[in-house]
């Protein structure tokens, strides 16, 4: 043979052999897979979502002091204490690479469950691989409506999707007209992939529906160079409401251009991603005094519930920065993993899956301003309740529903 | 009369040492292809079949490409234009009208192929760098159309459904094997289509006109027409192995098959393995595939870039140490230009 | 939108347009000097802006005052990236072109994993300088101080451009090596020398571009890419080679794309500038005045 083939047999066997060598998941050990975006411009999300994941593991593998499921315990007792350990992968955005990833996971590592993964357009292929081999898929934080409604068994959501979110925003807008604030103009300002089309969607949906007239429709390409064009169109609009739907580096593009053009949006009601961030409110903070924006987590409840600053002091020193929106449900996803491998009692794909079903965790013992965490037929956690959340000085004040608020709102933003 | 024999009987040495060096490619690749398709009864491994059959269709895209870019000379960096259309238009027809990808794939080429000549037939005109961003560009309108798009699903992309394991839908759950020898068929095609390019008047043509500029004047629309049909060729193979794609991931968006990484992606194997030859692209791929798909899935997993770095080295390095393509390590080089005579 | 909104994006468009020009600028100068493709050129923007961030958040340095330093860090940077890579993949034999596309694909990555490596990927931005927040109206139109700022520099960096290669020494040994490698050697110009200066100035201007783009953009790994892909279009519609070529490039493709927002949904505007590219090589296949 010549020298060609002898590279194929050679690469071919060596690869072979690097795959024996994978650390196996050894007795007393469970392992999970991760697939988040690891480089590219959304790395900061994978970062992030390893700290958040991290953090719920140093709960649950040793007995900790805290009121949440699986804390007590050291590792799943009722697998004999195993540890959970997580294995994380890279998919950079990329459906594909997101689904060989998955797949690596599940095969090499021997990945009873996967958490992800921030991109819709990952978790499409991510779950649909999960699905193929039996194993539940745990969607985090993909926001994205449709990926619960495509009948998988083995897709499970425990945080809300954008249609519940945008209900939320639409209600309080709604509250504030009938308590006598103008609000019969919105702008739709949203970015161009799956998280902005979803978005803006379902608001134009809600607008008509509910009698908003929608003033702008502005969709905008992703980490363009320059946003003057867009944001003249909004301010040519000078609706009541400012509807965006942006990741971070188009909201710090976004807040600067607005204010270099001499324009001051009467209200911003977000749909947080980048707005939630840190590295955007760092900078652009200043000029989003007021903002409105729709969160699945309220830190400032702390108050209420001592698990909350218990485990935001403990992502806190790992990550730098307290709990957002995103990192919060990445940690209550492995939460509740964690706590349905303690009932399933075993690792296998199907009594896993049943298990993450009849998951039923009340309200109280997560993080989360959440009724409770019970999945419907199509894995999809409707009680999810999300929050508004409004932003001053360098933090964020729960304002609605009225029930769970910590303070009121100020309306409008800016007069 | 003496130089007239001798110089008969050199050339009639170096006819008959064309015709062996044509004999052993084809006996290297019936060799090659029953190694490779021996390959899935070695490698169980999901993710290595995964890697197996990414470096394939990427040899199969590359090998395609070449023949436009490499023999042709008309360098492609929109290439994924091509590769989008037959995605699309496959999982289109699939998914709304439930037509059998087989079918959809035809349809696929045909598209690109026009598409192509649409394309050659408005730029072939430009020279160098300016055909070249002319390509991109026009890339770049493909995918901002079909990301504003809606018949086509826009930004949300296109799912195909979860079903059983078949040949006709080209969709199989777990096992990898089908994939692999279909992307093994696919490469089996682009190399004898190339080769078959190498040998013919084309070949002939293409190497004149690049080694002197001025005998394309004379050509003129000889040369034309068999550019267009190169491009029409090019386009529809890259065209097959995107409505491959779509049925081997089983859910696209336009960043995931137009993106211009992949225009890249199926230019860099042919530039690291020798453009214009015919065991580059393979040789490129065979390189650069597995170390992508490793680096990120064992390194990349940390955040911290390591990948990128190790992956940016190495493509610098072998660009530094060996320029002129990978082939040249093995003789093909020195083979071709023994057999074939000095161009 | 009312004639005063209309001013204001076709102002907005010209002033982008300029950043555009001066970072198409070095591109076009290595292009036209030895026919290489930079496909590194989106990273050492990152790397002037990053540079420009570190010296505004440990020296208090403004970037307008950084401007001429990170100019200077960026051409010994181009020097040293001809020296120790470019000169050697330009050693192939055939297809000298395409293999630093390679050559230079590799390094563009490589600094994209070195800068997520050791600045980590998150966002970064100048906040605080002397230009931040600082806006001009005119009429209804307003005119933001950084980007007027980085427009100024753009034409002073032409003008000095202009100057240089055609009063100077160096300047005319560059033209002359860009019109004929070959012979310029019989001239007692050294190639080599010419070319590691050439890619040092390309750089410079780049590095310049960056540190007056960090006054108002965000600063990541990956911020080269948007920026550097229309830069590729400019120096193509300007004319490969042609420094000028860049400048009235820039203009014309910052304007077009705010003019395509007022028909086109805005995530489409650069379908304007594709297409107004198209259209100006098919009637000029060299693009406004790259040589023919």
């Amino acid at each position: 043979m010549n020298r060609r083939e002898a590279l194929f047999q050679i690469s071919s066997l060596s690869a072979l052999a690097l795959t024996s060598l994978q650390a196996r998941a050894a007795g007393g050990e469970i392992v999970v897979g991760a697939v988040y975006p690891m480089s590219g411009p959304n790395a900061q999300v994978g970062v992030d979502a390893r700290h958040a994941i991290e953090t719920a593991l140093q709960i649950i593998n040793a007995p900790t002091q805290v009121d949440l499921p699986g804390a007590a315990a050291s590792g799943i007792a009722s697998l004999g204490g195993a540890k959970l350990r997580v294995v994380y992968a890279d998919h950079q955005a990329d459906p594909q690479k997101g689904r060989s990833e998955a797949e690596r996971l599940i095969t090499q590592e021997k990945a009873v469950a996967i958490i992800g993964s921030f991109h819709s357009s990952v978790a499409a292929t991510v779950g649909a691989t999960c699905e193929r081999y039996g194993v539940p898929f745990v969607c985090a934080d993909s926001s994205s409506p449709s990926l619960h409604r495509r009948n998988l068994k083995f897709f499970f959501r425990p945080a809300a999707h954008d249609e519940m979110f945008s209900e939320a925003m639409f209600d309080f807008m709604d509250l504030q007209k009938q308590q006598g604030k103008k609000v019969e103009t919105v702008a739709l300002f949203y970015e161009d992939t799956i998280f902005g089309t979803d978005s803006s969607t379902v608001q134009r949906k809600l607008a008509a529906a509910r009698g908003y007239k929608v003033a702008a429709d502005v969709k905008f390409r992703a980490n363009s160079p320059s946003l003057s064009a867009e944001v003249q169109q909004l301010k040519s609009a000078n609706a009541d409401v400012l509807l965006p739907s942006c990741y971070t580096t188009d909201v710090i593009l976004l807040m600067n251009t607005a204010a270099q053009l001499g324009f001051k949006p009467h209200n911003i009601l977000a749909q947080a991603a980048g707005f939630v961030e840190k590295a955007a409110l760092d900078v652009v903070g200043d000029k989003l005094q007021g903002m409105l924006t729709r969160a699945s987590f309220a830190l400032d409840t702390a108050g209420k519930r001592p698990s909350i600053s218990f485990v935001n002091n403990i992502f806190k020193a790992r990550a730098g920065r307290d709990l957002n929106d995103a990192s919060s449900r990445q940690f209550m996803a492995t939460i509740v993993l964690a706590d349905a491998l303690q009932r399933a009692g075993s690792v296998e794909g199907e009594p896993l899956r049943a298990a993450l079903a009849a998951t039923d965790i009340p309200g109280e013992k997560t993080i989360m301003p959440w009724a409770r965490i019970k999945f419907d037929a199509t894995g999809q956690n409707t009680f999810a309740s999300p929050v508004l959340q409004q932003f001053k000085g360098k933090d964020f004040a729960t304002v609605f529903p009225t029930a769970v608020a910590m303070a009121q709102p100020v309306w409008p933003m800016n007069a | 009369m003496g130089t007239a024999a001798v110089s008969s009987g050199a050339t009639q040495g170096v006819v008959a040492g064309y015709r062996v060096h044509r004999r052993r490619q084809v006996l290297s690749v019936l060799a090659v292809l029953a190694v490779l398709a021996l390959l899935p009864l070695l490698v169980h491994d999901a993710y290595l079949r995964n890697v197996l059959i990414l470096t394939l269709l990427y040899a199969s895209l590359a090998q395609a490409w070449n023949i436009l870019g490499g023999y042709c000379g008309q360098i492609s960096l929109g290439h994924a234009l091509y590769f989008g259309i037959g995605a699309y238009a496959t999982s289109v027809l699939y998914v709304n009208y439930g037509l059998l990808p087989w079918f959809g794939m035809a349809v696929g080429a045909v598209l690109a192929a026009a598409m192509a000549l649409l394309l050659g037939w408005m730029c072939f005109r430009l020279k160098g760098h300016y055909f070249s961003i002319a390509t991109l560009v026009i890339a770049e309108i493909g995918l901002l159309l079909m990301h504003n798009w809606e018949f086509v699903g826009a930004a949300m992309g296109i799912q195909w459904p979860l079903g059983p394991d078949s040949w006709a839908t080209l969709q199989f759950a777990r096992d990898k094997a089908p994939y692999f020898y279909f992307v093994l068929g696919l490469f089996a095609i682009t190399w004898v289509i190339s080769f078959q390019v190498e040998g013919s008047r084309w070949g002939y043509w293409w190497r004149a006109v690049k080694d002197n500029p001025e005998a394309s004047e004379s050509l003129g629309v000889t040369v034309f027409s068999s550019k267009m049909a190169a491009a029409a060729l090019s386009a529809s193979l890259t065209a097959v192995g995107g409505s491959f794609y779509a049925a081997f991931v089983a859910y696209i968006d336009p960043d995931s098959v137009m993106h211009f990484r992949f225009s890249l992606l199926m230019v860099l194997p042919v530039v690291l393995g020798g453009l214009g030859t015919l065991w580059g692209p393979l040789l490129g791929a065979v390189i650069l595939i597995p170390l992508t798909e490793v680096t990120r899935s064992y390194l990349g997993g940390s955040g911290t870039g390591i990948d990128l770095i190790i992956y940016g080295a190495l493509v610098m390095l072998v660009s530094v140490l060996k320029p002129e393509g990978l082939v040249g390590l093995f003789g093909q080089f020195r083979g071709r230009r023994g057999a074939g005579g000095a161009a | 939108m009312n004639a005063q909104a209309i001013a204001q994006v076709l102002v907005s468009g010209l002033l982008i347009g300029l950043m555009y020009a001066l970072i198409a600028a070095g591109l076009s100068l290595i292009f036209g000097l030895m026919d290489v493709v930079n496909f590194a050129h989106g990273e050492f923007l990152m790397m002037g802006m990053y540079i420009t961030f570190g010296l505004f958040v440990g020296m208090q340095l403004d970037p307008v005052l950084a401007v001429p330093i990170v100019g200077a860090a960026l051409f010994m940077a181009g020097v040293l990236v001809y020296l120790l890579l470019v000169r050697y993949a330009m050693r192939a034999e055939a297809n000298v072109g395409m293999v630093q596309i390679f050559s230079t694909f590799g390094l563009g990555t490589l600094m994209q994993g070195l800068a997520q490596y050791f600045l980590t990927p998150d966002y970064r931005q100048v906040s605080g300088s002397w230009l931040a927040n600082k806006t001009i109206e005119l009429g209804g139109v307003f005119l933001p101080l950084p980007q007027i700022a980085g427009a100024v520099v753009s034409l002073l960096a032409f003008g000095g451009l202009y100057l240089l290669m055609s009063r100077t020494d160096f300047g005319r040994a560059l033209e002359a090596t860009r019109e004929d490698q070959g012979a310029v050697a019989l001239v007692g110009i050294d190639r080599n020398r010419v070319f590691a200066l050439g890619w040092g100035l390309g750089l410079a201007l780049v590095g310049v571009a960056g540190a007056m783009l960090a006054n108002f953009y965000y600063i990541h790994p990956q911020v080269g890419g948007a920026f550097s892909g229309i830069a590729y279009v400019v120096v193509a519609l300007g004319g490969f080679g042609s420094v000028f070529g860049a400048l009235a490039g820039g203009v014309v493709v910052g304007l077009v794309e705010a003019l395509t927002t007022l028909v086109l949904p805005a995530s489409m505007k650069t379908v304007g500038v594709y297409v107004l590219y198209l259209l100006v090589v098919v009637l000029r296949p060299s693009g406004l005045f790259g040589k023919p």
